[in-house]
């Protein structure tokens, strides 16, 4: 995987192709101003410009002009200026579920990363180790990423049903832990953390691979020549794998992150933002805004683009790391 | 000399008992909810609401009649194929066609959209959507499958175009050259020299937008309306019926919507690996 990125990373026939025969040939033709294969490129790149500048490029720009106009569904809209931005930090009807989403999201998507990065690297030292029957426990610990997250989130809001058939009110009354039942999505302190629970076991398996793929790819001469040396297990993942791994936890946590902060599935299944917003992530609010009820398009583009800074820094980093090598 | 062989006999010990420790635990965490999953949609109701058991002392096939028999269950299933059918195959043509381009042909502005490509990929469908609904519903496509179809390429084509270009920049330039010092245009060294090299890359592409497709959720839920045309993800949400969660049938459910992607890994795991390298599946 280390070799993926690398080859991704430092690719020179990206920025300039090789000078191949049929280059010499074109050359002696006399360079066109577009480039040599200008006409054939252009056909070849045509079906996936249309997506991505009609499907991609077009919808992103009406969402920024969309935020600028009051706008329901079907209606032509009105310009309001800046006038949605500041209902938003202003406005008494939806400054304060503004805000809260954000309060949400930031607390939501910080502790699912933690977790799955703690998680996800116990995992994947453990299935690096060597044992009997080590390709089956890498095939099962993988399944819970595979299964779609819907039905992993429809799954984990039947274990935590709130009354006595829910599977861990079974537990943790057997187990004796309360004498009462708990409201795993009910209670509002609680809430947030039963559906962080379910996106880290949906998602750890992702970044345990990650990882994983990451350990294969480090001599393991380097741990015998420090083991040697005296170094004890901390000392050995300090200064040997956590270096070894450190632009792999970069870019999975970049990309995990913007996945995670923009996915609405699990809060949709689990508690639909409730109770009393104390679930409410700004995508979901800016699909309850924007689309169902009552069709705030304009506002509801707005409540996405407000946190699009974040991700436009994720995202240059990201393409930065992916493209290493770029054009002068 | 026997206390150092003593303490590494005990490191060995500890090391096994961490090992298999975590092990234990993360099967555990792992299992139990899948496990409930396939507890709940073979127990007979009795058993999941008025006595609850954590082993099920009988079985049934109840709630998959019923899902099979008295929901649109199979019309979402038979949605959910098509839909990931056509967006599959579109994608992977059209991603192979734009990666051969970037990577073999010489042309101003590649690099502009080689990053395009990658930019494309990681704009988040909720930035997306709000706009997306106005221009599907200025398509006409609103509550049809084929807006569905539209709109995933959005983001299985920029996937798949990265995906290929990593693959045509290992295949060595020599092979293509040779065929078209022999004549052969761009498109009959595509189609007949990088292609059949590529076969095993255009495997993992399908396989992921397979994955993503079948996975959709936001778009379907924003575009779709009746039955007719729901996927399998959004269908599962219509089998609640107000406030009453049927957990037998939708278990049942989830078990067989679950079963085509997760079959598809278990099977195809080291390929999965390769295709996480590129950094291009969601976590």
């Amino acid at each position: 995987m280390t070799q993926g990125f690398g080859a991704l990373g430092t690719d020179e026939t990206l920025a300039r192709p090789r000078q191949t025969v049929a280059s010499v040939v074109g050359v002696a033709r006399g360079r066109h101003l577009l480039g040599r294969d200008w006409a054939s490129a252009w056909l070849f790149l045509a079906p996936c410009m249309l997506v991505l500048v009609g499907l991609i490029g077009y919808p992103f720009v009406s969402a920024i002009l969309l935020s600028f106009q009051a706008k329901l569904v079907g209606s032509p809209g009105a310009w309001v200026g800046l006038q949605n931005y500041y209902d938003l930090l202003f406005g008494r009807d939806l400054s304060g579920a503004f805000f809260q989403s954000v309060r949400v999201s930031v607390l939501y998507t910080l502790v699912a990363q933690v977790l799955k990065l703690v998680l996800g690297m116990s995992m994947a030292l453990l299935l690096h180790e060597q044992f009997r029957g080590r390709m089956f426990m890498r095939a099962l610990f993988f399944i819970p990423w595979a299964v779609p997250t819907l039905i992993a989130g429809l799954t984990w809001k039947w274990m935590y049903d709130g009354t006595s058939v829910g599977l861990l009110n079974m537990l943790v009354l057997r187990l004796g832990v309360t004498n009462e039942l708990v409201q795993w999505l009910g209670n509002y302190n609680l809430a947030l953390w039963s559906v962080v629970v379910a996106v880290v076991w949906a998602s750890t398996p992702f970044w345990a691979m990650m990882f994983l793929a990451g350990l294969q790819a480090i001599p393991g001469e380097l741990y015998e020549a420090a083991e040697i040396d005296g170094a004890d297990v901390f000392q050995r993942f300090r200064s040997i794998t956590l270096p070894g791994l450190a632009p792999i936890i970069i870019i999975t946590a970049m990309l995990s992150t913007i996945w995670t902060a923009n996915s609405i599935n699990f809060v949709y299944v689990l508690t639909g933002g409730g109770p009393a917003n104390a679930t409410m992530i700004f995508p979901l609010l800016a699909y309850q805004v924007g689309v169902a009820g009552a069709q705030r398009l304009g506002m509801g583009a707005t409540i996405s683009l407000f946190f699009f800074p974040v991700f436009l820094v994720l995202i240059y980093f990201l393409t930065k790391r992916m493209l290493a090598e770029e054009e002068r | 000399m026997v206390a150092l062989a003593m303490s590494r006999q005990r490191a060995r010990l500890t090391k096994r008992v961490v090992l298999f420790g975590g092990l234990a635990l993360f099967t555990l965490w792992t299992v139990l909810p899948l496990y409930w999953i396939v507890v709940t949609s073979i127990k007979p109701n009795l058993l999941i609401y008025r006595e609850p058991q954590l082993i099920p002392s009988q079985v049934t096939a109840d709630h998959y009649t019923f899902v099979l028999t008295r929901t649109p269950f199979l019309q979402y299933v038979k949605n959910s194929f098509t839909v990931t059918l056509v967006t599959t195959v579109l994608s992977s043509a059209i991603g192979t066609l734009a990666a051969y381009a970037i990577t073999r042909l010489s042309f101003r502005g590649r690099a502009w959209v080689a990053r395009a490509v990658v930019v494309t990929y990681l704009v988040p469908a909720s930035l997306l959507f709000i706009p997306m609904f106005q221009v599907i519903h200025t398509l006409g496509l609103i509550d049809n499958v084929v807006g569905l179809m539209v709109t995933y390429l959005t983001f299985t084509v920029p996937f798949a175009t990265w995906m290929m270009i990593g693959y045509f920049r290992s295949v060595p330039f020599e092979l293509e050259d040779a065929a078209l010092v022999d004549g052969c245009s761009r498109m009959q060294a595509l189609v007949r020299i990088m292609l059949p090299l590529a076969l095993p890359a255009l495997a993992v592409v399908a396989l992921f937008a397979f994955t993503l497709s079948w996975n959709e959720f936001l778009y379907a839920l924003v575009f779709i309306g009746s039955d007719s045309q729901k996927t399998l993800t959004l269908g599962l949400i219509g089998l609640v019926r107000g406030d009453t969660f049927p957990w037998g049938p939708m278990m049942a459910a989830s078990l067989l919507g679950a079963l085509p992607p997760v079959l598809v890994y278990v099977v195809s795991q080291k390929w999965v690996v390769s295709g996480l390298a590129a950094g291009s599946v969601k976590g």
